[in-house]
């Protein structure tokens, strides 16, 4: 075999593997892991590659930071997730360390001093964005800003697999928000 | 490149007897033309691959959220296998593929490579900013310009090394830097280095084409400034040393290393001479301002201690010898300017006012202006036009915020431009004059 013909063949591999490999991850979660549900927010950007998507901004983003968070570094942080009687889940405690459970996400954190109120823990989530139809963005931008204004915060379905979470929906008043869009105006 | 010149020149060589017959045909054979197969059939070639290609990846984009999950899967990776086919079609015929195939085919695989990551993250929501994307896509596509020999996929890789390596530097900056930022200083290295399989190959002789050249340039200064950005800033604390460690980073793309018949080439066909000029120029002559020259002189403080500023002292130093050696003095004058800071801050008071380093860069500007002129006409490689240029535009800049009349202004803007049209007249003649000499 040809040197050419070797490095193509391990470019070709390459270049199935890299998408493959994130197939199987979230395939794995999104068959095996729990379903959570999540207030949060959601403002409509785009991506030049990816085309228009909801950014997904869960309502808890800050919260105490846990005892021995470093200053300043960005570090993981393991969230258990509670759900409440409304459905929803909510963050009920904050580990250093890897902390096992069904319902345990592996989140970011930077501790930021707060005063009197103790040190904050910012969280970014393991999900951010929320992929929509071109023709359907800019409704579903609308119709999340007119629900938010009257009160109704969008809620993000997740499925969650050994700290990995796997974002599968976004939900307006328990509906899905392509179904929301599709919806006849009245 | 030079196979072609070689192959123009050899029946001249024949026939006045510098070689024998004998000799050429070892030389054709040893230095074999690559068939041209028409510039006009590589661009056509190359224009319907990024039609189809970005025509994939907007169609892919649309988010047929109608599909379910494996049909989108199956849009996805469908055209990335059907590409695979049929660049493997392709390359088992060797030689003889045309070299507008060879392009078409590696573009756009490279294209569907993307559209199938793009695709994936968009079915599974995935985090991460887009230059994230572009990191993988960057390394997945890189061995295409290798195996086909494509131009068009070793641009796009250097574009998007460079895109990324910004992105990176840019969140390094950023208050709330991310936890996940590569660390540019060993990546960009690292990334560029994947580029020398196709330039220059690995029988050291494939240099890139003057269009190919200007892309490499570029994205090895944008990169390494993104490296200095990088390197030079410490999150949340107010230290920089940016401004110094860009100067150098500058002077590094503007000596490095030319071959004899590299310098001999106009400086139109060295784009990493005139961009890293331009780069440590344009830094000097903001420096001839008060605050950014004790901006640049505090840089010079807080860069000495990073490992990434003695590198490239060292790179600087070590082309700077060979540049010496090959008589390239005009653009050592240039990257002598990037030292001066150095020499600058030992004498400068902490919390001085930046005004004495600002009219010592002034001077340091203008001397180097009179060396690029001087250097042509005592008959070494110069600079003249750019001495002038350079000349003209500290006195318009020193005019420019000089407290005087804006008739004044006028005036002495008059008499700068007509006095530079009259150099760049004279020089022109000169060098028309000279032997062998073209109007240049």
């Amino acid at each position: 075999m040809r040197p050419a013909a070797i490095v193509f063949a391990i470019a070709v591999a390459a270049q199935w593997i890299v998408p493959l490999s994130g197939i199987w991850l979230q395939e794995r979660t999104i068959a095996r892991g729990v379903a959570l549900r999540i207030e949060c927010a959601a403002p409509d950007p785009y991506d030049p590659l990816r085309g228009r998507y909801l950014a997904v901004q869960p309502a808890e983003v800050k919260l105490a930071a846990p005892a021995g968070m470093p200053d300043a570094d960005v570090v993981p942080v393991w969230a258990t997730l509670v759900a409440g009687d409304d459905g929803l889940s909510r963050i009920e405690s904050l580990a250093l360390e890897p902390v096992a459970g069904p319902t345990v996400i592996r989140l970011s954190g930077v501790k930021r001093r707060s005063g009197e109120a103790g040190d904050e823990a910012l969280l970014t989530w393991p999900f951010d964005r929320f992929y929509l139809n071109e023709r359907l963005g800019p409704d579903a931008d609308r119709i999340v800003a007119e629900r938010f204004r009257a009160g109704s915060r969008p809620v993000a379905e997740i499925r969650v697999f050994e700290g990995r979470a796997v974002l599968t929906d976004v939900l307006l008043d328990g509906v899905s928000i392509r179904e929301v869009v599709k919806e006849p105006r009245t | 490149m030079h196979q072609r010149w070689l192959a123009e020149q050899l029946p001249e060589w024949e026939r006045d007897g510098i070689i024998t017959a004998a000799g050429a045909r070892l030389l054709r054979e040893r230095y074999p033309v690559e068939p041209r197969g028409g510039l006009a059939q590589m661009i056509v070639g190359a224009v319907g691959a990024l039609l189809v290609g970005t025509g994939l990846i907007a169609v892919l984009a649309y988010n047929w959220d109608d599909f379910p999950r494996w049909v989108r899967l199956g849009l996805a990776l469908g055209p990335l296998a059907a590409s695979q086919a049929a660049s493997w079609w392709v390359l088992g015929r060797g030689e003889s593929a045309k070299p507008w195939m060879r392009e078409s085919a590696a573009l756009v695989q490279t294209l569907a490579v993307g559209a199938a990551m793009a695709l994936v993250s968009q079915i599974y929501n995935l985090p991460g900013t887009w230059t994230d994307l572009v990191f993988w896509w960057c390394l997945v596509a890189v061995p295409l310009a290798w195996v086909f020999r494509s131009d068009a996929v070793a641009i796009a890789y250097l574009i998007g090394i460079a895109v990324w390596t910004v992105a990176q530097a840019e969140a390094h900056g950023s208050w709330f830097s991310r936890g996940d930022v590569a660390d540019v200083r060993i990546w960009f290295p690292l990334l560029l280095s994947g580029i020398l399989p196709r330039w220059p190959g690995p029988n050291l002789h494939d240099r890139p084409q003057p269009g190919s050249r200007l892309v490499l340039a570029g994205s090895v200064l944008v990169g390494l400034l993104a490296v200095a950005a990088y390197a030079g800033i410490r999150p949340r604390e107010p230290n920089n040393a940016s401004f110094w460690l860009a100067m150098l980073s500058g002077a590094a793309v503007l000596l490095f290393p030319l071959e004899r018949s590299g310098i001999e080439e106009p400086l139109s066909r060295k784009p990493q001479v005139l961009l890293g000029g331009c780069t440590v120029l344009g830094l000097a002559l903001i420096a001839t301002y008060e605050d950014p020259a004790r901006e640049l002189v505090k840089s010079v403080g807080f860069g000495l201690p990073l490992g990434w500023c003695w590198l490239l002292l060292a790179v600087v130093a070590g082309f700077a010898i060979l540049a010496y050696r090959q008589g390239r003095f005009a653009e050592l004058a240039i990257a002598a300017v990037a030292l001066v800071p150095l020499l600058a801050a030992p004498l400068s008071a902490p919390d001085a006012s930046g005004w004495p380093v600002a009219i010592a860069s002034s001077l340091v500007l203008l001397a180097t202006a009179i060396a690029l002129i001087a250097l042509e006409f005592i008959g070494y490689r110069g600079a003249a036009r750019i001495g002038a240029a350079l000349i003209t535009l500290l006195v318009i800049l020193r005019m420019a915020d000089a407290g005087v009349s804006l008739l004044v202004k006028g005036l002495a803007f008059i008499v700068i431009g007509s006095g530079f049209l009259g150099f760049n007249a004279f020089v022109s003649r000169r060098r028309a004059a000279a032997p062998g000499g073209t109007p240049a």
